[in-house]
């Protein structure tokens, strides 16, 4: 790898960190926003079972079961509870608690109940719709993109993600520089 | 009698070789590293699957704040933190309003174990430049006096790279090289085409591609194309003082390697204008150390071996040792990082690539060159790649479910990136000091280091920006982007990890620290071979310049002690 490969990979992570930072919080108080997210957040250092089912229960919509291993399979919600516990300081926490905590409100109120409690297909329609707003509209929820790259980069990095749904080698034993796509057609998990 | 024949302070990139050559010519050599003695088995992480790493390799607030300034080099990670220091235990002082970056480590084999492996030998043109625009001082050798040891270094080390008949980085001794990409393929026929000065070629880097008896012997192995190579490699298949150049030494039954010794002055006898030893401090008993030698040579790096030399102060040498000159810490260069710009290369939809590889595409200097400056002096290289885009680029985008696996899944562009390296001027007023009160946990002053980029260096930053993109929309790329061409400044110095001229070599005692042999013109049997000799910066990547005078100081020493003259 060329040393700028390395400084763009850093540029990647730079911006992803910056998320954490606490003046990344204001940036996420977005028009999806609700107003039940103004009570008091548990200050617990880890994520509680209801917070962990909708992380399992979004994670799955947007990486399901297919005839690879989804985002649950692949260990994607126990990464998380990890960032969450060993990895990230009060800022962190305060980030997802407050994200998690809108995502579920706003669930709530266009759902009826529980995102985790939805059948899959209503999870896929209101996921589907907010992903599409997130992505659309600026600063409609930055914590939801945030959460879904760490989703994405969890299970692209887990053994199934990796092997599985990508192509992997741990040990190619030589660099080719230009072969057919027909022979390579999964991108490289790394 | 001296316990040894030669103290080695530093077991780098530079120490390394210098152990190597004198071990083989049959002197007791004691090589004095400051750091850790690193352990293959415990520390090299090469082996570490994706699946494996700690909090998805991100790096915590925590290990920032213990590592604020190492934690932003490119080769940092949770897995490779073993090898740089942590920054509250080594200070440094910078002027304010100023910047400097400073990335070290201190193991066995210092930065040979993190480096980028990029190897162009420096040429006639180098070598003549301060000499023709007057900056610094005029080289003392050109390059017919350096070939040979370039041959030599080369032939052991293991470069990958083409013979391309250049004469600003002239060929060497090369393995095959790494196929470019087909983007690459694409992109070196529109630049060379419509730049009929500029030349796109697979990057040199010392990763063994066709292995030589000689390494196979010493238990290095082929590049396995996994680009984990600053993680350590247990295959030994990159350049590194500890795969390649101490097992060398060591065979020879000559070598003595001492770990956790800073060594914070030269002993001096006026009487017969020599070294007699180093005086250190065990970082780990703070236990008093001294070894004595018939001849030093010091690798502790440009700004270390600057700074051993300052404090090395005597009623006879009241400026620090070796520096009548005065020269000592000054014209401390680096090379800026600068000029990135990067876009899609269309084209190539139905190719992909296999395997990792170590390395890039590297366009040599063109500017005042085979093309005109523009108001400036010397130039820059690029280095640069092409490669599809993964899902690291695709995944944080609108979709979710099957169609958003899928599209993940698939291939993305053809991505192309560029990067420059510029040349610093020698400059007396960039330099190492030494902090009159402060010091380290182990009574050592700290440096200030005080270096800035100037209208030169500025110029070529701002050349190099419009360079880069432009060529990457000349060859087609769409959506380009980079540095600012009115307003960059570039990488602060340091950033480069290139550091070196603070005892520069040259034809003059007055103005220079060391003759044409590395050797001090003051104290004859003291040598300095780490980049502290180097008179220019050129804008190549300097550790095989670094070798290449290790190898030809110690073969000079080697006879000088032979004659007795030393």
């Amino acid at each position: 790898m060329t040393d700028f490969m390395m400084l763009q990979r850093r540029d990647a992570l730079k911006s992803l960190l910056a998320l954490s930072a606490a003046g990344a919080l204001a940036a996420c108080v977005g028009e999806g926003k609700s107003e039940g997210s103004a009570k008091k957040l548990s200050a617990s250092p880890k994520l509680s079972a209801s917070e962990m089912a909708l992380i399992s229960a979004m994670a799955q919509t947007i990486i399901p079961k297919t005839d690879t291993a989804g985002a649950v399979e692949a260990g994607v919600p126990a990464v998380i509870q990890s960032l969450f516990t060993e990895w990230g300081d009060d800022n962190y926490r305060t980030y997802w608690r407050a994200g998690l905590d809108n995502l579920e409100q706003h669930f709530l109120k266009s759902g009826g109940q529980a995102f985790a409690k939805m059948t899959p297909s209503q999870q896929a329609n209101l996921l589907g719709k907010y992903d599409a707003k997130a992505y659309g509209e600026a600063g409609f929820d930055d914590f939801y993109k945030s959460m879904k790259s760490t989703i994405a980069t969890a299970y692209y990095m887990s053994e199934p993600g990796a092997t599985e749904e990508l192509a992997y080698e741990a040990v190619p034993g030589e660099w080719r520089g230009c072969v057919p796509l027909s022979e390579f057609p999964k991108t490289w998990a790394t | 009698m001296a316990d040894f024949d030669v103290i080695v302070i530093g077991s780098g990139m530079s120490g390394g070789w210098v152990a190597k050559e004198m071990c083989e010519r049959g002197f007791k050599v004691c090589v004095i590293e400051r750091g850790r003695e690193i352990v293959p088995e415990k520390d090299f992480t090469d082996f570490q699957e994706p699946w494996e790493h700690e909090h998805l390799n991100w790096k915590s607030e925590q290990t920032k704040s213990e590592y604020p300034i190492q934690s932003e080099v490119y080769a940092f990670h949770n897995y490779t933190k073993q090898f740089w220091v942590k920054d509250n235990e080594h200070p440094y002082i910078v002027p304010e309003g100023q910047r400097y970056k400073w990335r070290r480590g201190h193991h066995t084999g210092g930065r040979s174990i993190m480096w980028g492996r990029q190897t162009y030998r420096f040429s006639e043109i180098d070598f003549e430049a301060n000499k023709k625009d007057g900056h610094g001082v005029d080289w003392p050798v050109r390059y017919a006096d350096i070939k040979p040891w370039y041959d030599h270094v080369e032939r052991f080390a293991g470069i990958s790279g083409s013979m391309e008949g250049l004469d600003i980085i002239p060929d060497g001794i090369f393995q095959k090289p790494h196929d470019l990409t087909c983007a690459e393929i694409d992109f070196k026929k529109q630049v060379e085409s419509k730049f009929p000065g500029r030349k796109v070629i697979p990057g040199r880097v010392a990763n063994l591609t066709e292995p030589t008896a000689e390494q196979i012997a010493l238990g290095r192995g082929k590049c396995q194309a996994r680009n984990h190579c600053f993680r350590g490699c247990s295959y030994g298949a990159y350049f590194s003082s500890t795969s390649a150049t101490l097992p060398a030494a060591k065979r020879t039954g000559n070598l003595t390697m001492i770990h956790d010794l800073a060594v914070h002055e030269l002993d001096y006898d006026p009487e017969t204008k020599r070294v007699t030893g180093i005086k250190g401090v065990n970082t780990q008993t703070n236990e008093g150390v001294s070894i004595t030698a018939r001849t030093v040579f010091l690798n502790a790096s440009t700004i270390p071996t600057a700074m051993i030399l300052l404090n090395s102060k005597s009623d006879s040498m009241p400026n620090g040792l070796a520096n009548s000159s005065g020269q000592v810490g000054r014209n401390l260069m680096d090379h800026i990082i600068c000029g990135r710009a990067s876009g899609r290369m269309p084209g190539n939809e139905d190719k992909h690539h296999y395997g990792r590889r170590p390395n890039g595409i590297y366009i040599p200097r063109f500017r005042n060159h085979t093309e005109e400056g523009n108001g400036f002096v010397r130039g820059f290289g690029f280095q640069g790649w092409a490669m599809r885009a993964n899902w690291q680029g695709s995944s944080n985008t609108a979709g979710i479910g099957e169609a958003y696996k899928a599209a993940n899944r698939k291939p993305g562009d053809w991505m192309f990136g560029l990067v420059g390296f510029a040349e610093i001027l020698p400059n007396f007023e960039n330099h190492v000091r030494l902090h009159e009160t402060k010091t380290d946990k182990w009574g050592f002053p700290v440096p200030i280091l005080d270096a800035k980029h100037r209208d030169n260096e500025i110029a070529l930053v701002r050349q190099a920006a419009k360079d880069g993109q432009d060529m990457l929309r000349q060859a087609g790329c769409t959506d380009v982007s980079g540095a600012d061409p009115e307003t960059d400044i570039g990488t602060p110095p340091g950033e480069g990890i290139h550091e070196m001229g603070t005892a520069r070599m040259g034809r003059d005692s007055k103005t220079s620290v060391l003759n044409k042999f590395n050797q001090s013109w003051d104290v004859p049997n003291l040598f300095v071979t780490d980049g502290a000799f180097m008179t220019s910066a050129g804008c190549q990547n300097p550790s095989i310049t670094y070798m290449a005078f290790s190898a030809r100081a110690a073969d000079h020493a080697a006879k000088l002690m032979k004659a007795g003259e030393i």
